[in-house]
């Protein structure tokens, strides 16, 4: 009996293959039964993107230009959607794997780590072909690339942070997901996507809420700069985008631990 | 430290509950809201009491050696079921210790875990990497765990399609063959037909055999008879007796047809288990069940 290798509920490396059956169901069980099955996940955004390049870039004429506009919106939306998808999906998730909960012990945070590993598979390849695009139309082949892994890992400790604390306090009070959907709409027009800062105002201090007050912003600027710019994100970024997505971790898994106890009962 | 779920250190099967106690909020509250949370904290503000909170245990002492078999009995909201929600984990104490040695395997309620979108299959994988299995220990045990099931072709059909007995073949057969140093297994024997009992029992025996512990919570005295060596009566959420199962079951029945000297323990919550018409009322479940076993 114990000869056998089952693997202790306590830790988490033993749960792999859980984590591993999670994701695959999240993943085919959104689009099951439907003709494209998971190129849904790719068709979506992209459709949002041509649907917002046409509002923002041929309908509105903004008074600012970008070369090769799409791609300028591209390359900071696709950060956005990411989080949108994320935090939109995060609340749900302990409370539709329920049945799971109550069935067995292992470690709860799978559950939505589940979730933002299927949202981040989708970025990953949404940002592979904007990347692609990008860097051939504006010519921004260059080493600064090679930073771009380091923005995405900063951005998935933060995702995933905030996932962490989403689907916790939702699992307790059900107010936390409506709540968060409707922070998600001015929170996407007040993230620097279809302009930056001094595109829209001269003053210093708004210019410096837009930039650093939405942490979500400088994690788009971040790309942007990378792949549209072709240039290496300031000091002040980097340091920034550490910070947040360390705090965003730290305190979203502390979150989670201090309210998983009675999930198997509340739910 | 209260509540913790202990594992490291304790040896394979071997099960150690310690002054016990956990509550339950009776309150109809899965859908707590922040309007609920303000208008609560302002009532406790003013003196109000809060939501009730029932005992389900209070002060379990229970300690099993590898390889025994026990049975649970009890009235309803004896404690049974919380008992075993604690030894497997799934739900903290809120006083007292739980040590529990090994892989821990439950069979808690039928549906649990789930998926009726999903193939028989499918779910068997699931089921596997719930208990902490890897996807090879999942895949060598599958043709096992599928030929015990008696699914046939329905095993790639989704659950859907499947009769409850069809769900309960399913869900023994994954539990069966985890290879599980303590089985925990409430009530759930009894939704197949007679043939695939019997089957569950041998595999259960061949299981204990093998070493492993058995907790089993059953209201079917003849099953327990069968099974278990040793049975713990639970009374209010405390241990009322505990012993040969011989003993104890008589004990029980007495119990069940109100001839018994009050029992230790005995609470508000047993007498609302054993409902509010007296104490020559069976309560409906236990009977039913003895009488379908008779």
């Amino acid at each position: 009996m114990s000869s056998t290798s089952l693997s202790r509920p306590s830790d988490l490396k033993g749960h792999g293959f859980l984590f591993e059956q999670l994701v695959q169901r999240e993943l085919r069980q959104k689009y099951q039964g439907s003709v494209l099955g998971l190129l849904w996940y790719l068709v979506n955004p992209l459709l949002l993107l041509g649907a917002y390049y046409l509002m923002f870039g041929v309908v509105l004429k903004p008074g600012f230009s970008h070369p090769s506009y799409p791609l300028f919106i591209m390359t900071a939306m696709v950060v956005w959607l990411f989080v949108q998808s994320t935090l939109g999906a995060a609340g749900d998730s302990l409370l539709s794997q329920a049945a799971l909960l109550r069935k067995a012990r292992f470690p709860r945070e799978i559950i939505p780590t589940a979730v933002v590993t299927v949202q981040a598979m989708t970025f990953l390849a949404l940002l592979v072909v904007v990347s692609v695009l990008t860097v051939a139309f504006q010519g921004t082949l260059g080493a600064q690339l090679l930073l771009l892994p380091v923005v995405v890992v900063l951005l998935l400790a933060f995702v995933q942070g905030l996932a962490l604390a989403i689907s916790a306090l939702h699992a307790h009070f059900r107010d936390v997901q409506p709540i968060v959907g409707a922070i998600l709409v001015p929170w996407f027009f007040v993230t620097p996507i279809f302009y930056r800062p001094t595109d829209i105002t001269d003053q210093e201090l708004a210019r410096f809420a837009l930039e650093w007050l939405n942490p979500v912003a400088p994690f788009a600027e971040a790309v942007r700069t990378i792949l549209y710019d072709g240039n290496v994100p300031s000091a002040s970024t980097w340091l920034y985008l550490a910070l947040v997505g360390a705090v965003a971790l730290v305190v979203g898994a502390a979150i989670f631990r201090r309210l998983q106890r009675d999930l198997a009962v509340m739910l | 430290m209260s509540g913790g779920y202990e594992q490291d250190g304790v040896p394979a099967g071997t099960i150690e509950l310690d002054g016990a106690t956990r509550s339950f909020r009776v309150q109809a509250d899965a859908g707590r809201t922040l309007k609920e949370l303000v208008l609560r904290s302002g009532a406790r503000r003013k003196g109000i009491k809060g939501p009730d909170e029932v005992w389900a245990l209070r002060g379990v002492d229970l300690h099993i050696a590898p390889g025994e078999t026990v049975a649970i009995v009890g009235r309803n909201g004896a404690g049974k079921s919380s008992t075993l929600r604690v030894l497997a984990g799934i739900v903290p104490l809120d006083g007292g210790t739980v040590r529990v040695g090994g892989h821990v395997a439950a069979l808690l309620d039928l549906a649990a875990g789930f998926s009726r979108d999903f193939s028989g299959r499918e779910n068997i994988m699931m089921g596997g990497a719930l208990y902490g299995l890897t996807r090879k220990q999942v895949e060598d045990r599958l043709e096992e765990m599928v030929a015990f099931s008696e699914l046939g072709e329905f095993v790639d059909l989704p659950l859907k399609a499947y009769s409850s007995g069809m769900l309960v073949r399913l869900a023994f057969a994954i539990v069966a063959f985890l290879d599980a140093d303590v089985l925990l297994i409430d009530e759930v024997l009894a939704v197949g037909d007679g043939a695939f009992q019997r089957k569950c029992e041998e595999r259960i025996a061949a299981q204990v055999a093998g070493g492993s512990t058995l907790v089993l919570v059953s209201h079917d005295l003849h099953l327990i008879q069968r099974t278990c060596a040793r049975t713990v009566l639970l009374e209010g959420g405390r241990v009322a007796a505990d012993g040969p199962t011989e003993e104890i079951l008589d004990r029980y029945v007495a119990l069940l047809e109100g001839q018994a000297a009050p029992v230790r323990g005995t609470d508000h919550l047993a007498e609302v288990a054993a409902g509010t018409t007296g104490p020559q009322t069976r309560p409906a479940d236990d009977t039913t069940s003895r009488e379908d076993d008779a």
